[in-house]
């Protein structure tokens, strides 16, 4: 592999004797192929510049193929993909799969210039990740692929337990097995007593722990076995607990520890997973809950409590995600169906319609949403059959839009947090596009329905006194159009048209202004370690523990709900210590 | 001193001879390995929950704890054998090829008790042919522990196979003396021997013990088991460049002190005083000295750097070991007997095999708990520390210190029985003795009792 001076390419002459062999093959020009290679190396150090090259090349192309759509930039872009993980990728030459995707690649991108830029590729990944031959890794490293994640409201949980306590009935884990955990703390000097309520509704200094689902995470990196992986499809970073050999080096390498080691046979026996779950139906096959199909490998058992002797930690509920559960469970966690608050938004990370996106990108207005009690269009449309007109007093005077939330303060408000949730939707009743069920979507559409309604008793929630009376636009200047030109009728008018034409619609910052008062805001966000390089899929809003943060007592006590937070207390009952200590 | 002149029978007494005392230590033996054997059955039979260790984080305890501290403990011990080969082969100390061939066994040895450790401590131990071989060509790019299976493995296998070449020359002379019983192996060692392999043999052992040099200290102790821990930044008692010559240090001195004990047990049972001599021993004192003042050393720094201006996790992983037993004794253990050997140099009349053989045992112990401090402390103080549960707690349960003397007992098993089948001091030890006699040798002995620092 040392580089010989005589050859261009990085790899050496024995690279490059192999790809002039590949090209020969090819029907296309040889010396094209390798004059176009060297500079496009040339190219990589910088002595010839991307479009240089192509304008250089342009005419022979046309020659030789016809066509010259070369995509210099995505062929750039797709060697990186290629040459990333420069190790792994070595390696993978040497053996029958790597060379022939390698080769496959090529011919796609036009053999060619595929030569050099591949070598560009392999000279221009400076951050070419070690671990990359794993599995995974393609979809991880662009943005547009799914990766299922989160995004947790921290200011927003009230310490309930209530999704720890889905994830242990979800899964039917063993006592002190917490996939999902959560936690309260004080910083340096403060006590428990010092905590108090955060005026976003849930309790100041909350931590909310699933595993992270790392896009590179350390545990997959570790593994002796590929046991934890990461999914091609989702980017879910899962174990198969039939490949395990239970070295727990992955709860070794984990920063967060979020792992689980299963010590000794599981207080639920494989079979009786769903008939012991509430939350599962008892005919359930256990395999449609706990295995997951995989393109190349069939299925796995990647789901459910973990069997004796192998790890496990959240898996963010790939039964559900795959759709074995039914598509209404598709995009939807155990815990986040639990949270009262709606304070854990799950979804795809890379959708910007997705909950956990609408959420981070605008949190005061998800909380709005997730606040609100939203009623149906149809009670509001019977409100409005008892309306005194179509104007916007009537409409208040027969509709409760004040009922929806203790915060409102009269009707008024009420519909203009509304109308503010339309104005500041970017996706308005969307949601991601592999997901089955989101909840933010599901209440904007509710939102929608009840604006309809409105809209079709006859009152324009789009003109300018509307939205001005909700406070949501700058009243209408009609009175200074009328000074002015009071005595020129014909301007007038138009005038006034042109006032109305220049009606720009609602202010959107108003709008966002109604939805902060209401919800607040959520000035923090950050990503858990994010400086150990883990590139975690959890975004979480609210303030980051400090370095001297340490574990207080939460408001419910995990033994109030018959969960156990110290696992040790159980374990300690099967050590072998001969009664001596 | 003994003058006696070694002889080949001198080296053929294990073989010939069995007295009440190698039963009653192979019985002594078989039974701790039998114990430890019962409680892994129970193990297997019960779960890991029968152990100590727990879940770090939330669950109060800790995933690795005594059998990784003994897994690096034996790995470490196992270098005695290329330290001392090293020191014979490559570098002309002809004074130590008395024991290179124990010290070699003990490699041997040290790496199968490592390799048992392996085997206990993981979860589903069946599963080790499956899915660790079925994807070695994956995991072994990324995974620390693949390529510590992998580097002791071929530590190994080169070791063994160094030893098997350099047998052949002895069973072959010696053929005559050997039982019959054992015949077939004498056979297949012997495969296709002829005089004329002798040099060929001797250079190939050479670079045969050259790779070793470069591989084991630099590759395995100094590489790939540091760095088990050594490349985790989220443990700042873990991470750091300085785990590899740390973990290179400590395992020099249990390896020392490993082939000190062996070499002073057959030195005791077969009367080969003039074979493995004082001289021997208070040359190995000295080695064992100076990597105890380089083990101190590295310790020292990994305190400063720890106190000066740590980080906050950092600080409390410091902390732990300004406080806690099981760094704090054997840092002073180790402290003393460098104080000794120390003492030794500039009164020699200080030195005596007893009190070597204790400096050893002490060395012994302080690294098998100072490795399993190691591991647990690290665990204990991550960088993300928030947890209530963390530090956790550890104590090893009867099982995981039963596998110490269990395992302490399948090496001793070892030297039994491979000492009952080929000689364990090497035939060209025995020709070097007798043919230095006369002058060299009793120069050079009388050299050492005077100036012993001069030559170590």
């Amino acid at each position: 592999m040392s580089a010989d001076d005589e050859s261009f390419h990085p790899l050496g002459k024995e690279w490059e004797s192999e790809l002039e062999t590949m090209l020969d093959d090819t029907e296309y020009d040889s010396d094209l192929g390798m004059e176009m290679a060297q500079d496009a190396m040339r190219v990589t150090k910088g002595e010839l510049s991307e479009a240089e090259f192509h304008e250089k090349y342009h005419e022979d192309v046309m020659d030789e193929f016809g066509v010259d759509d070369r995509p210099t930039e995505e062929a750039y872009e797709a060697a990186q993909q290629e040459a990333k993980g420069t190790v792994g990728r070595m390696l993978d030459a040497f053996d029958g799969d790597g060379d022939q995707s390698r080769r496959e690649t090529m011919k796609k991108m036009g053999v060619g210039a595929a030569v050099g830029l591949s070598a560009w590729g392999a000279s221009a990944a400076p951050d070419a990740s070690f671990g990359s031959t794993q599995e995974g890794d393609a979809a991880d490293d662009d943005n547009d692929g799914l990766q299922w994640g989160m995004t947790i409201d921290l200011e927003r949980c009230d310490g309930c337990l209530s999704c720890v306590s889905a994830c242990s009935e979800e899964n039917q884990l063993d006592q002190g097995v917490n996939w999902m955990y959560v936690l309260r703390h004080a910083e340096d000097g403060q006590t428990a007593d010092d905590l108090g309520n955060h005026p976003a509704g849930g309790y100041e200094n909350m931590l909310v722990r699933p595993c992270q689902h790392c896009t590179d995470a350390p545990c997959e990196k570790v593994c002796p076995t590929t046991a934890r992986h990461t999914r091609d499809e989702d980017g879910l970073v899962l174990t198969d607990y039939d490949v395990c050999i239970g070295c727990r080096y992955c709860q070794v390498a984990c920063p967060y520890g979020v792992n689980y080691f299963q010590w000794d046979e599981p207080d639920v026996a494989y079979e009786d997973i769903p008939s012991e779950s509430d939350v599962l139906p008892d005919d359930l096959d256990p395999e449609d809950a706990v295995y997951s199909e995989y393109d190349d490998m069939g299925d796995r058992w990647v789901d459910g409590r973990a069997p004796r002797g192998v790890m496990s930690k959240c898996t963010m509920c790939p039964s559900h995600q795959d759709g074995r559960r039914g598509d209404e469970m598709v995009g939807m966690t155990a815990c986040e169906s639990a949270c009262p608050p709606g304070a854990i938004q799950f979804g795809n990370v890379n959708d910007s319609a997705s909950d956990p996106e609408k959420y981070a990108s605008n949190p005061s207005r998800g909380r709005t949403l997730e606040r609100l009690s939203l009623p149906s269009a149809d009670e509001v449309e019977e409100e409005l059959e008892d309306a005194d007109g179509d104007d916007l007093e009537a409409v208040l005077d027969a509709v409760s839009f004040d009922g929806m939330g203790d915060d409102l303060v009269d009707n008024e408000h009420g519909l203009g947090i509304l109308i503010a949730l339309e104005i500041t939707g970017e996706h308005m009743g969307e949601m991601g596009e592999s997901e089955g069920t989101a909840n933010l979507a599901d209440y904007e559409q509710q939102v929608l329905d009840i604006l309809e309604v409105v809209e079709d008793h006859g009152l324009d929630l789009g003109s300018q006194e509307v939205l001005a009376d909700l406070r949501l636009a700058d009243a209408p200047e009609e009175e200074e159009a009328e000074d002015e030109n009071g005595d020129e009728d014909e301007n007038g008018d138009e005038d006034e048209a042109e006032a109305e034409d220049d009606f720009e619609g609602p202010d959107e910052d108003d709008a966002q202004r109604l939805i902060e008062m209401f919800a607040g805001t959520a000035p923090s966000s950050f990503k858990l370690l994010e400086d150990f390089g883990t590139n975690p899929n959890i975004h979480y809003l609210g303030n980051e523990p400090g370095p001297n943060a340490e574990q207080v007592e939460g408001p419910v006590a995990y033994d109030s709900l018959e969960l156990t937070d110290n696992r040790k207390d159980v374990l300690d009952d099967s050590t072998v210590t001969g009664g001596l200590y | 001193m003994s003058t006696k002149s070694p002889t080949e029978a001198d080296i053929l007494r294990p073989i010939k001879n069995t007295s009440k005392t190698y039963f009653i230590l192979f019985a002594v033996a078989a039974l701790a390995l039998g114990i430890f054997l019962v409680g892994w059955a129970y193990q297997l039979y019960e779960g890991m929950s029968v152990t100590g260790l727990s879940d770090w984080g939330t669950g109060g305890g800790v995933t690795w704890g005594l059998y990784i501290g003994a897994f690096i403990w034996w790995v470490g011990i196992a270098h005695g054998g290329i330290i001392l080969s090293a020191a014979v082969r490559l570098l002309g100390m002809d004074r130590y090829m008395p024991v290179a061939r124990l010290a070699e066994m003990l490699t041997l040895a040290g790496l199968s008790a490592a390799g048992f450790y392996i085997i206990v401590h993981m979860g589903r131990p069946d599963r080790m042919v499956t899915s660790v071989l079925g994807h070695y060509h994956i995991t072994v790019n990324n995974s620390p522990l693949v390529w510590d299976v992998t580097v002791i493995t071929a530590y190994f296998v080169l070791t063994a196979t160094y030893l098997g070449l350099t047998l052949r020359y002895d069973i072959t002379r010696m053929r005559d003396d050997l039982p019959e019983i054992f015949s077939p192996i004498y056979k297949v060692m012997t495969l296709g021997y002829t005089k004329e392999e002798d040099d060929v043999i001797e250079r190939m052992v050479w670079w045969v013990a050259l790779a070793i040099i470069i591989m084991a200290p630099l590759l395995l102790h100094g590489g790939v088991i540091p760095w088990l821990f050594a490349l985790l930044s989220t443990y700042p008692g873990w991470f750091g460049a300085i785990q590899g010559p740390q973990f290179l240090t400590i395992a020099l001195t249990s390896a020392i002190s490993g082939v000190i004990l062996i070499s002073y047990a057959f030195r005791r049972a077969y009367d080969w005083d003039h074979i493995i001599t004082d001289d021997v021993f208070r040359g190995l004192l000295l080695w064992l000295g100076f990597f105890c003042l380089l083990f101190l050393w590295l310790q020292l720094q990994q305190l400063v750097s720890g106190s000066f201006s740590p980080t906050t996790a950092h600080e409390a992983a410091t902390a732990s070991k300004l406080s806690h037993p099981a760094y704090i004794v054997p840092i002073t253990m180790v402290l003393g007997v460098l104080a000794f050997i120390f003492a030794t140099t500039i009164r020699p009349a200080l030195f005596t095999k007893a009190r070597a053989i204790a400096a050893a045992v002490l060395v012994l112990v302080a690294t098998l708990v100072e490795k399993t401090y190691f591991v647990v402390a690290g665990l204990w103080y991550p960088a993300f520390n928030i947890y209530e549960a963390t530090p956790g707690d550890y104590f090893p349960s009867l099982i995981e210190m039963s596998s110490v003397l269990g395992t302490i007992g399948l090496v001793t098993l070892f030297f039994l029985a491979i000492s009952k089948v080929v000689p364990v001091v090497e035939l060209h030890a025995v020709e070097h003795l007798r043919g230095d006699h006369g002058h060299g040798h009793e120069d050079e002995t009388h050299e050492h009792e005077s100036e012993p620092e001069v030559k170590a």
